[in-house]
């Protein structure tokens, strides 16, 4: 990507060819993250590819601001935060679930043996299944653990919480996901 | 509920939850569109500088530079006001002879 045009500087004292080329390695290190999120939000490429594009693009737009404000501290939170209220746009907007919900998603391929891969993609199955039974808020900070590798402190900033109200947000939602998993 | 089926869980969710990877084509996708928006800006931007000197637009980026024409615009409007308002009561009160001559009533016959 060559979004470097100009070499004014910017109020944080950076040139603007130094800012695209951070915001080229933000987004080459965390597109497979922003997509991961958007994929299991929404439940299908298609729409996982517009809101992928859309969030970086709104990130571009504010990047100088958040690098600054950021203290230095990483920046993939801000990102997901972006992606997570575009989600929440593209389902207020639809005014229902998404498209394929959860357990319509197809579990990722496993590198096991057959016999491995059809009890286990069963296994797979019912945990999407049950998954798509929680509430937003649990169901999102699953993801954000599991399907990005997110700390505890970048899920709360992720979801605007305070840390301890993350991990307890996440303790209950993986303790109901169980008592589902029994019944 | 026990700390084995609870680490179970954790990992049929590591594996349920995947990252996902990102097509090919979404990663040139996005760096065209990101490139296009940073020239359109460059562009925008450089027109706009043209028609400014370099004087005229350091001072610009200072927003207390912003204060002045803000303040003389503002001057400008009640100046203007005030013009009109002067124009009104001039055009109410007569002059010259009749002036006068009301004035004289008045003092003759104050009501």
């Amino acid at each position: 990507m060559s979004v470097a045009k100009e070499e004014d500087s910017t109020p944080d004292g950076a040139s603007k060819a130094e800012l695209d080329r951070a915001f080229e390695e933000l987004y080459r290190t965390h597109l497979r993250d922003v997509y991961s999120y958007a994929y299991y939000r929404v439940g299908n490429h298609h729409d996982a590819e517009d809101l992928t594009e859309q969030a970086f693009l709104q990130a571009y737009r504010h990047f100088e601001r958040a690098r600054r404000e950021s203290n230095g501290r990483p920046l993939r939170p801000w990102l997901i935060r972006i992606a997570h209220n575009l989600a929440s746009n593209y389902h207020r907007d639809r005014a229902r679930r998404p498209e394929a919900a959860l357990d319509a998603v197809e579990p990722p391929s496993h590198p096991l043996g057959t016999e491995q891969i059809v009890e286990g993609r069963e296994e797979l199955r019912l945990v999407m299944e049950k998954l798509d039974r929680l509430s937003d808020d649990r169901r999102e900070a699953l993801i954000m653990r599991f399907a990005l590798g997110m700390s505890n402190r970048e899920i709360a900033r992720a979801l605007g919480r305070t840390d301890g109200a993350t991990k307890v947000l996440l303790h209950r939602a993986i303790k109901q996901l169980e008592e589902e998993m029994e019944r | 509920m026990t700390g084995e089926s609870h680490l179970n869980l954790e990992e049929l969710l590591g594996d349920a939850l995947r990252p996902i990877e990102p097509p090919d084509d979404l990663a040139t996708r996005v760096e065209s569109t990101l490139a296009t928006i940073a020239e359109q800006a460059a562009a925008e931007l450089s027109s706009w500088a043209e028609e400014l000197s370099a004087s005229e637009l350091e001072a610009l980026r200072d927003p207390r530079n912003w204060v002045r024409p803000v303040v003389a615009v503002a001057a400008g409007t009640v100046a203007g006001g005030a013009l009109v308002v002067v124009g009104m009561r001039r055009r109410r009160r007569p002059a010259g002879l009749r002036a006068t001559a009301e004035q004289v009533l008045k003092q003759v016959r104050p009501s």
